[in-house]
Formats: structure tokens, sequence, C-alpha cells
């Protein structure tokens, strides 16, 4: 009844196995140790401008990320949900703008990251019933009804925005050493990152792979689709949320013209061209968009003088374009795609807690309805 | 339609329908049907194309609602329950095309399958016993249904035939008490049928079994009681040897042009 297995080598297949092995954990080693000691290789306006940067808009792309891979849910509510917890932390303590109420700025930071979690259980749960471009839209709605709330709500923020938020004492200034800010954006991208590998194979992530491969048939097995979905948007909240806080301590300040769809479509790009269907691809795709967004003002003008130093929307719309219609899977797939034949010849395609790119299509364009 | 005498004696059964319909706009799938379906009882569920054995299943398993008549499962009426409820209670069934969870592994299938019957959907840690006890008995159905080396392969790799061993796999997965089997052996070669066919008559006397099957072999050879449907409607109830002389399920099968 089953196809025959490949003529298996063990030995051979050991050894490249082994091969594959060795060769990764250098490449994960060489990146851990570069970013460890990032501080001391680069200056700290690159650590700044791109490394940090890179590290709070990668944990927003994990969030969306973790959404569309793991749940099969495309959000552009993100945005929206991370103001929430920068605004949220930005009134709390003291500040220029809004309520400066004087709080701890890590009390505050807690109230915030629960307020914008709470605030996603509720989106989620508004959501949850919703696939495909209506799941879209609904969450497009938050973002911009979040943008609008702190825009026209002046007690609360006003276009002005909130500036000089108070700082943790661990985050100093981090205009004047970059390096603390660095150092917790980098453990809190670990921490996201092996939080959302691990949910990823416990008894919630595996269900919720179940509903963004076929939801009816997750209903038919016994479980509660709309809940489940709904905690997972929960969940992709709180990750948003901790990019929210740390976008405020990076800039020191929050206004609503940070947090509008320009900045939705950010971070969906940088998911995108990292790969939507790869945690990983938050991380890298956060990167290449940081690097563009500063060296394009630089060298832009010496290409020519039609490309003036405020055209970072059309090369990185470019590079979007390239990626989209080169590789779906983003940066990332292009990545696998090298190796995915040394691997295949390996083995059969294995499951690793990772969602399959195909996987995820097929849930976005055909969700089933429930 | 009235139910006609049942095979087993007196227990209570697992399963009563009563005056169950299903209305698709102008369209009647289902019309009238009463049936009861007794603890470990093996009942296959007959007819042509369009007869409404699918869109019964989905109304027994919740899918959809039944715009007339009543549902009992396992003693409990269910008419208006919803689908994961009664999967929860220990109902299982399988789907006319193969419904898997693609991008997942084999195992990962079963175990999902394992879990659903279960509390804890919404773990976010892993309890190691808990885990453990899952995995092994996904992989203990894993074995039943021939595909213990394949745990962990893609779903979307397998041949449409381990696909279909899966489907059951995951049916029984749950242990579950009902099972509902929807044209299991569609587009099998004759020896995976087989293989198949001994898989069913293998299967734990106490689990209730209903099964849709086209194929006459398979299903007059697992089931002892069959219910042959036509139009919506339940015509015939019997015995396999009965349904088999029977000369309306040939008029209905062959066509009347055929009579012997």
């Amino acid at each position: 009844m089953s196809v025959a297995a490949p003529p298996s080598t063990p030995l051979i297949d050991s050894i490249r196995s082994r091969r594959i092995r060795i060769t990764q954990l250098v490449a994960v080693g060489a990146l851990v140790l570069f970013l460890a000691g990032a501080p001391s290789v680069v200056d700290s306006f690159t650590l700044a401008q791109i490394l940090t940067k890179a590290l709070w808009l990668g944990i927003a792309a994990a969030s969306l990320i973790f959404l569309s891979s793991y749940g099969g849910m495309i959000s552009l509510g993100q945005t929206g949900i991370y103001a929430v917890a920068g605004f949220t932390m930005a009134n709390l303590v003291h500040a220029a703008g809004g309520k400066h109420l004087g709080w701890d700025p890590l009390a505050a930071t807690a109230v915030g990251i629960v307020v914008a979690t709470a605030f996603g259980l509720l989106c989620g749960a508004i959501a949850a019933r919703s696939y495909g471009i209506y799941f879209l839209m609904i969450t497009l709605a938050i973002s911009v009804i979040v943008f609008y709330f702190f825009a026209q709500v002046t007690v609360l923020s006003g276009y002005g925005g909130i500036r000089s938020v108070t700082m943790p004492a661990v985050i100093g200034n981090p205009i004047t050493d970059p390096i603390p800010l660095y150092y917790t954006a980098l453990l809190a991208s670990v921490l996201v990152y092996v939080g959302i590998r691990y949910l990823a194979r416990t008894p919630f992530g595996l269900a919720l792979q179940g509903i963004r491969d076929d939801p009816a048939r997750m209903q038919a097995l016994g479980y509660n689709v709309p809940l489940h979905r709904a905690l997972a948007f929960g969940v992709g909240a709180f990750i948003a949320s901790i990019a929210g806080i740390l976008s405020v301590w990076y800039t020191t300040q929050i206004s609503p013209g940070g947090i509008n769809v320009a900045q939705t479509i950010n971070i969906l790009v940088i998911a995108v061209i990292g790969g939507l269907y790869r945690l990983e691809g938050a991380w890298i795709g956060a990167i290449v968009f940081s690097t563009i967004d500063n060296y394009s003002r630089v060298w832009m003008p010496n290409v020519g003088d039609w490309l003036g130093p405020d055209r970072f929307e059309t090369v990185i719309g470019v590079i979007f374009l390239v990626i989209v219609l080169a590789s779906p899977g983003g940066l990332v797939g292009i990545w696998e795609g090298l190796w995915g034949r040394r691997r295949r010849r390996r083995s059969p395609e294995e499951s690793s807690g990772i969602p399959t790119k195909g996987a995820v299509d097929d849930a976005v364009d055909h969700p089933a309805a429930v | 339609m009235s139910a006609a005498p049942l095979p087993t004696e007196s227990a209570a059964p697992i399963l009563r329908l009563r005056g169950v319909g299903r209305r698709f706009g102008g369209l009647r799938a289902v019309a009238d049907v009463t049936l009861e379906v007794k603890p470990g009882e093996r009942r296959a569920i007959l007819g042509p194309n369009g007869a409404g054995k699918t869109t019964l299943f989905n109304v027994i398993s919740g899918e959809f609602p039944p715009t007339e008549g009543t549902i009992e499962l396992f003693g409990k009426d269910v008419t208006h329950q919803p689908a994961r409820l009664r999967a929860r209670a220990g109902l299982s069934r399988t789907f006319q095309t193969s419904r898997l969870l693609l991008g997942l592994s084999v195992e990962d299938n079963l175990y999902l399958s394992v879990l659903g019957a279960k509390s804890g959907h919404l773990l976010p840690i892993r309890l190691p016993r808990r885990e453990r006890q899952m995995r092994d008995r996904a992989r203990a159905v894993a074995e039943t249904i021939g595909l213990a080396d394949r745990l962990r392969t893609m779903v979307r790799e397998l041949s449409h035939g381990e696909r279909r061993q899966l489907e059951v796999g995951m049916a029984q997965a749950s242990s579950p008490k009902l099972m509902m089997l929807d044209e299991p052996a569609a587009g099998l070669s004759p020896a995976e049928r087989n293989k198949l066919t001994a898989q069913l008559m293998a299967l734990d006397p106490n689990v209730t079994l209903i099964l849709i099957e086209h194929d006459m072999d398979v299903a007059l050879r697992v089931a002892e009681w069959v219910t042959m449907m036509h139009d919506g409607k339940v015509v015939v109830e019997g015995s396999p040897a009965s349904i088999r002389d029977n000369q309306l399920v040939h008029d209905l099968y062959i066509g009347s042009r055929y009579k012997q």
C-alpha cells in the first residue's frame, strides 16, 4: 500500500546529517557571538539605528508571523496593539504630554503589556470567527481605530504624542548609551523566539496548527476553534506589546505618527521580506529593513539626482516586489530553497514544529469556513 | 419510515434519530429518517449517489443541525449541540474526501485526534506524563493502520491510500464510543480495500461503527445490519444477507433493466 521507501544508506545519511548539523551549529554559534559582542564590534550609531531597531521591529513582525505561520491568520492589527502597550506605559510614567502619572517605569511597563494583551484578546474574540480577507480587514480596522483614538483623545496623546518618556533605571538614557537597550531588546527577542518555538509543540500550539490546516476538521475532533483562535490572537498581542514597549524606549517618545497605517504596512513588509512562514524571518526582514532604511538615505543621492534621500519607500517597495515574485517564503524561503534539496536527499520531510510554506498558503488562501 | 427490528437484543440505543430531515433551500437532502443504533453494532448505510448519506452523517456529527426531527446521542438530546461537544462525548468521524491536517506530521495528526477527546486543549505547557501517554496512543494507532514507519512524515507527502488509512486512524485514535466512517474505501486499490476491511473487522467490539460505503463487498462483510437510503429516505433495513437478495437494492444500485 505505501510507496516503497527510498534506498537508504545509513552511513552516508548519518555523515551528511552530521555535517549539516555541524554547519548549523557553527552558524548559530557565530550569530550568538556576534550578537553578544556587537556593542564592542560596531559603533554605537549602527548599534542603535540598525541592530536595536531591527530587534524590536523583529519582535513586532514575529507577532505577525506567529499568527500567520502557526495560526493561518494574517493580522494587520499588530501595530495598533503594540501602540496600546506603548501609549499605556507612556501615560503612566513621567513624560511630556499624556497623563504623566509618574508611576514607576517597570510597573507601567507591566501594566502596558497587560492592557495591550487584554485589548488583543478582545480584538481576537471579535475577529476569531473570520477568515482570509475578512480577518485581514477587521485587524486593519483595529490599527486604524487605535491610531485615531490616540490622535484625537488629547488627554491621552493627541497628534503631538508623548515625549521624554521616563526610562527604567536598567535602560538609562538610550540616546547617550544605547548598549543597555540593545541587550534588553536582544534578551526580549531571544525569549520571544524560544517561547514561540516552545509553544508550538505544546497542546495549545499543535492544536493551533491543526486549526490553521483545517478549522472544520478540528471542530469535528472536539476543539473549540473560535476560542482557540481568539487566545492565539491574545498571544500575538502579548508579543506585539513587548515590541510596543521597546519602541517607546528606543525613541523615548510615542506619537500617532509612529503607529499609522504606513507603520502597519512596514511591519507586514518586514514579515514578508523575511518570510511569512518562518519565525526567523521576522528578525531577518527587520535587519534588512532597518539597514536599507538607514543607508538608502546616505547613498541614494549618489546614484542620481532623481533619487533623492526620501526614496526609501521606493527602494523597499522594489525589494518587496522582487522577493514576493522570486520567493513567496521571503529571504528565509530563498535560503531554504538552497538547502532544501540537500536536506530532502537526507531524509523525508520531517516535522519539527515549524510550519511549511504550503501549509500556510493553504490556510490563508483557502480558509475553510467553520 | 419506522425502524425495522434490530439485530441485537434490547440495550439502550447509542444513537436514536426521530424524523430527522435536512433541507438546503428547496432541496430535501434528508427526509424523515428514524433509526436506532445499538451499542457495539456494525451498521452500514448504503445508497446511490445523492441519497443523503453524507448529509445524514453531517447532521449526526453536528456539522449542521437538522431542519426537522431530533437526534439523541449516548442517551442525550444533541439536536442543537455543536460538533465539538459531540466529539468530546465520544463520537468520531471521517470525511468522504480526506480531511487531514496537511501541514503536520502523521504522529501529530493522530496526537491531535487523541487530544481532541480529552481536556487541556489550551495547555501552553507540556506535561511530560500526559504527553507521553498521548504520544504512545498515537503511535499505537499508527501501528494498527500500518503507518508506524511514517510517523514523522508530513501528511502532505502521503499517498492517497495512506491518507485514507490515516483518516480511519484519526477516527480510532480518540477511543470513541461511536465511529462514523464516510466511504473509507473510496479510491483504494483492491489490496488496500482488503486491508481496510480486515482493519475494520478487528475493531474493538465495544465500538459502535456506522459506515457509508459504496463498495458492497466491504460494507456487507463488515456490517451486521444495513440501512438503505434513496432520495433522502430510508427505504430498506435488514441484515446483509437480506439486503443482498433485496430486489429494490438491485434496482437502485444496478438499475431495474438488469432484473434477474
